[in-house]
């Protein structure tokens, strides 16, 4: 086995002990934390795979900044423990089913699977440098990214109104210097 | 006819089903986790799972291909998943500022 094979290996056993325990984890806390982990070891993955800006994006906003953001929440409303239910119960044979279902449709397709060649004129070693990317996103690709800085200020001003609890920035100022007099 | 899914990483090779084995079963696992779960939290961060199991895919076949596409797709991919969370968590919040969910459920005001 070579060493990019080891490192395979030892990432990806690392990658599902953190599924498992993003699925099985009692605290919410513990399961944002596994994610971290899985997220880490599929970054390293990633590098191998020649994506080294996708690996600095993965790790400094995905594991950094959109994870501190479910720390942060689950911190702010407070430790929650999963009592068992009664109701809903078959949840657990569909969910074994379609693990089943799935598991056996992904191993049937890969028995069978033939890959396309590579593009001959591209070298890996090239591939996913920081200028490769950047001349893509802002050349062929230009339209998309622009759609998704959208889609982030879109996103922003949901996630802003709705922590409001849906009221408008002077009703909040209002009732703020309501609660000053009456103080 | 060679084998295309053997792919190049620096001195030796990574075979691409393996890596296509291991999005597979992150992926599952995340579907198990939305499906059995009930903390709406956990759902969410099951859901993340789930993105970044593709994500797996994409980059996959991106080196398999040689070709940039894929890991541009996955940068894209990355910014909707942050929307997701954000608006997500906010929903979240809103709801937990009314009362305390610990069951999604509890959450069937909206069903028909």
């Amino acid at each position: 086995m070579s060493v990019p094979q080891a490192i395979f290996w030892v990432m990806a056993v690392l990658a599902v002990l953190g599924g498992l325990g993003v699925v099985a984890s009692r605290q919410p806390i513990r399961s944002v934390l596994s994610l971290v982990a899985v997220m880490l070891s599929l970054s390293v993955i990633f590098l191998e795979l020649s994506a080294q800006f996708v690996f600095a994006v993965q790790v400094i906003v995905y594991a950094g900044a959109v994870m501190v953001l479910f720390l942060f929440v689950v911190a702010l409303l407070g430790p929650m423990r999963e009592r068992p239910t009664t109701h809903l119960r078959f949840q657990w044979g569909l969910s074994i089913l379609v693990a089943v279902v799935f598991g056996g449709f992904v191993y049937a397709l890969l028995q069978g699977v033939g890959f396309r060649a590579p593009e001959a004129n591209v070298a890996i070693d090239t591939l996913g440098t920081v200028e490769q990317i950047g001349t893509g996103l802002f050349t062929t690709y230009l339209y998309p990214f622009e759609l998704t800085s959208i889609l982030l200020l879109v996103a922003a001003v949901g996630a802003i109104y709705l922590s409001r609890g849906g009221r408008t920035a002077s009703e909040v100022h209002r009732r703020e210097e309501e609660e000053d007099r009456s103080a | 006819m060679p084998d295309y899914g053997q792919i190049q990483v620096g001195s030796g090779t990574l075979d691409a089903r393996l890596v296509l084995g291991l999005a597979v079963v992150l992926f599952v696992l995340g579907a198990v986790g939305v499906l059995i779960r009930r903390n709406p939290i956990v759902i969410l961060v099951c859901i993340e799972l789930m993105l970044n199991a593709a994500n797996l895919t994409l980059i996959m076949f991106a080196a398999q291909l040689h070709n940039l596409e894929g890991q541009l797709f996955t940068l894209m991919t990355m910014t909707v998943a942050a929307a997701e969370a954000v608006v997500g968590l906010a929903i979240l919040v809103d709801i937990f500022r009314v009362r305390d969910v610990d069951d999604v459920d509890q959450l069937s005001e909206l069903r028909g």
